[in-house]
């Protein structure tokens, strides 16, 4: 029985290695393509496809909607920076004690969310995700207030250099985006093959009937809520390292940006939170190249993004709500 | 003490709006089982109308109607093209389960709040602009003494208690008001009853969004009036509904009241700063004590 | 009167009625019996609209009413009491048997008070309750109260559930009483169902046995009451 189980864990583990490393190929690839702002803008889509994967899991595969999932990436942000600016660890160590940070908090509000359901833990995580900025003037000496800390990626190690040749700064921060997007796919794929997925779908299809088979739900609801905030902390330090940490760069907006990422693609499924990811990111530059001729004004221009893809998220919950992704998921079931 | 005066006559006078919007969210939870969180979106864009009719020279009560009266056509056009064919979609895939039948509504109004807001500043600028109040912002004199109580804010506990009056008797001694409140009971028993439930939800919806409103009419005049400014008051009324019972009307109005004071309290005695944190706090607080609020019933929870 | 044909009902995969044949005749008391799980829930809730069959019909009055609401059909003169006691505990006796009336008040303006005041009549005790909770009322009552929300809506066809569920014999015994002197004086026809069969079959006209979602035997009630081997294999007793 165990050496059936370990050998599926093993074939599980192999198929996630497998699809990360084609993943990581072709965004080696198509990088390679891109100018320097393409580039910039696709570490911007790794970054926060990490942030949407966090409500893939915990959304999609457990039925839990948190809309606090930007204050999670603050923790992770934040966390980054001080640990960067105080202490002055290099990154590669930051990042991980940061998830780490991110992941305590995970369990504060895992602690909290296991008691409470539907639109009260919606609604309890938004004025979380409102508090920030707060919570940022009123310990100033610490978070510096609305102004932030300003921290980046900085230049490349030596070995790098003379290794691959000097990178631009742009694709610096697609490279050092790619290893932690790429962790992240290989854990979530993990997660979503293996015993552990198929229980927090239990969760989510049937409290009742899952408590009944002896799943202990509150302690796997908490468990849920931890892994999708190291997710997101992650995503959120990562963030901070474009160059600022701040109450605007965790503005309750991005909480939202990352559900309509998450719902437009597939709120069920790793591909199809790429694919949201990849729509909500690129979607500004396209509606300009798309209506750049017409002479908009700024005013509209300015808000028409949101708009559409607010419409985009409200045909996608109304018409198909599987997202993009879903067709695939239909055939799987 | 005259601090303390102006603290509960400010608190009095927010209470009875975070009233409004706490009663607006309980109206749509009890009919259709959702937390609107556009609900204060809908309200912005009203308010924006209003606005736009007093700068073309309509006089304030023109424009308060046409706030009021659009505030619930544009709830009951949601819930008609939005949350309708939604919840009749609970046979797909996604939807089988409880949970996700209680978040994509959720996800829904989240959407909706994000193409009004975006809307209004296609429409409208975003840039901040005032709204005005039909009565004077500065406070009664009396023997030399400003006192810390505006005609306007006699204008708000007066038009809010009006609302509440009309709202009750409306619930409790008409047709529609026994079969809204039948659907939100029971669906089941409300339909075998014939009683037609899709259009006491589209009721609900209107009925929200006229409160909500006028909630919106009342507060932008203290504030400003732009895409934004009414999330804070959305996060408020919220916490509201939450603390008095989401399934509870008069929960509702309490709660907004209880609110009220503790953010006016907080405003005076210790810094303006300081008053999200201490909304967190209760809402937070109340979730640990009493998850279902003061007045809310047992199984008010529903998923 | 009405009339059913192949009727199937499933939820998912399980086949809850799986062909079900069968009429309820004008002011005469049909009953429908069976073991728990036959179907017989299922039947009344998709004749009243709150499931929807994936096949067969079902007419009434020569209309097919398949794929109506519910809010619907009780306008043609179907009303449903549902299993256990479907009554609002958080409304009054009063409100419970006018929210009944409600879908009235426009057309029938002028009987709206007199339905009502026919309900009291049936059950003088929900006159004495009339301002309480319907929460607070006992068993019997809170069936008598389902019974009256439907029957307010002056119905040619009442399907009434399991109305004897979790009650007294003595309150069965008054409540299907107060049902047959109904259905005698007024024309009323009833669609009965139950698990206690020698109850249902006593006032019945006619009886329908299911199993498993099939119809086992429809004939007369007497005759079904008088077979001791089909009660003996369906019913256990």
């Amino acid at each position: 029985m165990r050496a059936v189980s370990n050998l599926k864990r093993k074939s599980i583990a192999r198929t996630s290695l497998i699809r990360t490393l084609i993943f990581a190929a072709l965004v080696l690839l198509v990088g390679a393509q891109f100018d320097a702002y393409n580039q910039a803008q696709l570490a911007v889509v790794l970054i926060l496809f990490i942030g949407v994967l966090s409500i893939t899991l915990l959304t999609g595969i457990s039925g839990q909607l948190s809309l606090g999932q930007g204050a999670l990436m603050a923790v992770g942000g934040y966390s980054t920076a001080l640990l960067i600016t105080n202490y002055t660890l290099s990154l590669w160590v930051a990042i991980p004690l940061s998830v780490i940070s991110s992941a305590i908090a995970g369990l504060l509000l895992g602690v909290a969310a296991a008691r409470l359901r539907g639109p009260y833990l919606a609604g309890t995580t938004l004025v979380i995700a409102l508090a920030i900025p707060t919570i940022a003037n009123r310990f100033m000496s610490v978070f510096k207030g609305d102004e932030g800390l300003q921290v980046d990626v900085g230049y490349p190690p030596q070995w790098f250099s003379s290794l691959f040749g000097e990178p631009t700064y742009e694709q610096w921060q697609l490279y050092v985006a790619l290893p932690f997007a790429g962790v992240a796919l290989f854990f979530a794929s993990n997660i979503l093959l293996s015993r552990t997925g198929r229980m927090w779908r239990s969760i989510r299809d049937n409290e009742s009937a899952a408590s009944l088979a002896g799943v202990n739900f509150s302690r796997q609801k908490i468990y849920v809520f931890v892994i999708s905030s190291t997710f997101a902390g992650l995503s959120g330090a990562l963030y901070g390292l474009r160059g600022l940490v701040g109450p605007s760069v965790y503005p309750v907006s991005l909480s939202l940006l990352l559900l309509t990422a998450a719902v437009l693609g597939g709120i069920r499924s790793i591909t199809g939170a790429f694919i949201g990811t990849v729509i909500v990111v690129f979607l500004p530059d396209w509606i300009e190249l798309i209506l750049g001729n017409f002479g908009l004004s700024e005013q509209v221009s300015n808000f028409l993004p949101a708009l559409i893809s607010s419409l985009l998220l409200i045909l996608t919950v109304v018409i198909n709500p599987a997202g993009v992704a879903g067709a695939r998921l239909h055939k799987h079931k | 003490m005259n601090t303390f005066l102006a603290a509960l006559s400010l608190g009095t006078s927010r209470g009875a709006i975070f009233a409004l919007v706490a009663l607006g969210l309980v109206i749509v939870w009890r009919g259709a089982g959702i937390v609107n969180f556009a609900q204060m979106g809908q309200a912005m864009f009203s308010t924006y109308i209003a606005s736009t009719l007093i700068a073309n020279g309509y006089s304030y009560w023109v424009a308060f109607l046409a706030a009021l009266l659009s505030g619930a056509a544009l709830g009951a056009l949601l819930d008609i093209f939005i949350m309708r064919p939604l919840s009749n979609k609970k046979q797909s895939e996604l939807l089988s389960s409880e949970s996700m039948r209680a978040a994509v509504p959720v996800i829904a109004s989240l959407g909706i709040l994000g193409a009004l807001q975006a809307l209004a500043g296609i429409i409208w600028a975003a840039e901040e602009r005032g709204f005005p109040a039909p009565a004077k912002e500065e406070g009664f004199t009396v023997a030399g003494n400003v006192l810390p109580f505006t005609s306007f804010d006699v204008f708000v506990v007066s038009i809010v208690t009006l609302t509440l009056i009309v709202t009750t008797l409306f619930f409790t001694k008409t047709g529609i008001g026994l079969a809204m409140r039948a659907t939100a009971l029971n669906q089941e028993v409300a339909k075998l009853s014939g009683i037609r439930t899709n259009r006491t939800r589209t009721i609900s919806w209107a009925i929200s969004g006229a409160a909500s409103s006028l909630a919106g009419l009342l507060i932008t005049p203290t504030s400003n009036l732009s895409p934004n400014t009414l999330d804070l008051v959305l996060i408020v009324g919220f916490t509201a509904a939450v603390v008095g019972g989401l399934d509870s009307p008069v929960g509702a109005v309490l709660g907004g009241f209880i609110l009220g004071m503790v953010i006016s309290f907080v405003t005076f005695y210790d810094t303006p700063e300081d008053v999200f944190l201490a909304i967190l706090a209760v809402l937070l607080a109340v979730l640990i004590i009493r998850p279902r609020g003061i007045l809310g019933s047992k199984d008010a929870r529903r998923v | 009167m009405l009339k059913i044909d192949n009727l199937v009902t499933r939820f998912g995969s399980v086949v809850a009625i799986d062909g079900i044949s069968m009429q309820a005749q004008e002011s005469k008391i049909t009953t429908v019996i069976g073991a728990n799980g036959a179907g017989k829930s299922t039947l009344l809730r998709t004749i009243s609209g709150l499931e929807h069959p994936s096949s067969g019909s079902i007419t009434w009055k020569g209309q097919s009413i398949v794929g109506m609401r519910p809010e619907n059909i009780v306008r043609l003169g179907i009303a449903h009491v549902p299993e256990g006691h479907a009554v609002i505990s958080e409304l009054s006796v009063e409100e419970n048997i006018s929210m009944g009336s409600l879908f009235r008040r426009r057309k029938f303006k002028s009987d709206i008070t007199p339905a009502i005041d026919e309900m009291y009549a049936l059950f003088p005790r929900l006159k004495e309750r009339r301002k309480q909770l319907a929460g607070t009322l006992s068993g019997g009552e809170r069936q008598m109260l389902a019974i009256s929300r439907a029957l307010v809506s002056r119905p040619q066809l009442l399907l009434l559930d399991e109305p004897s569920l979790g009650l007294a014999p003595l309150v069965v015994e008054q409540i299907i009483d107060s049902v047959n002197t109904l259905c005698r004086s007024t024309g009323l026809s009833v669609l009965l169902v139950e698990q206690n069969a020698n109850t249902a079959l006593g006032v019945a006209d006619h009886g329908v046995l299911l199993a498993l979602g099939k119809v086992v035997a429809d004939r007369p009630a007497s005759e079904l009451k008088a077979d001791a081997k089909l009660r003996a294999a369906y019913l256990g007793y």
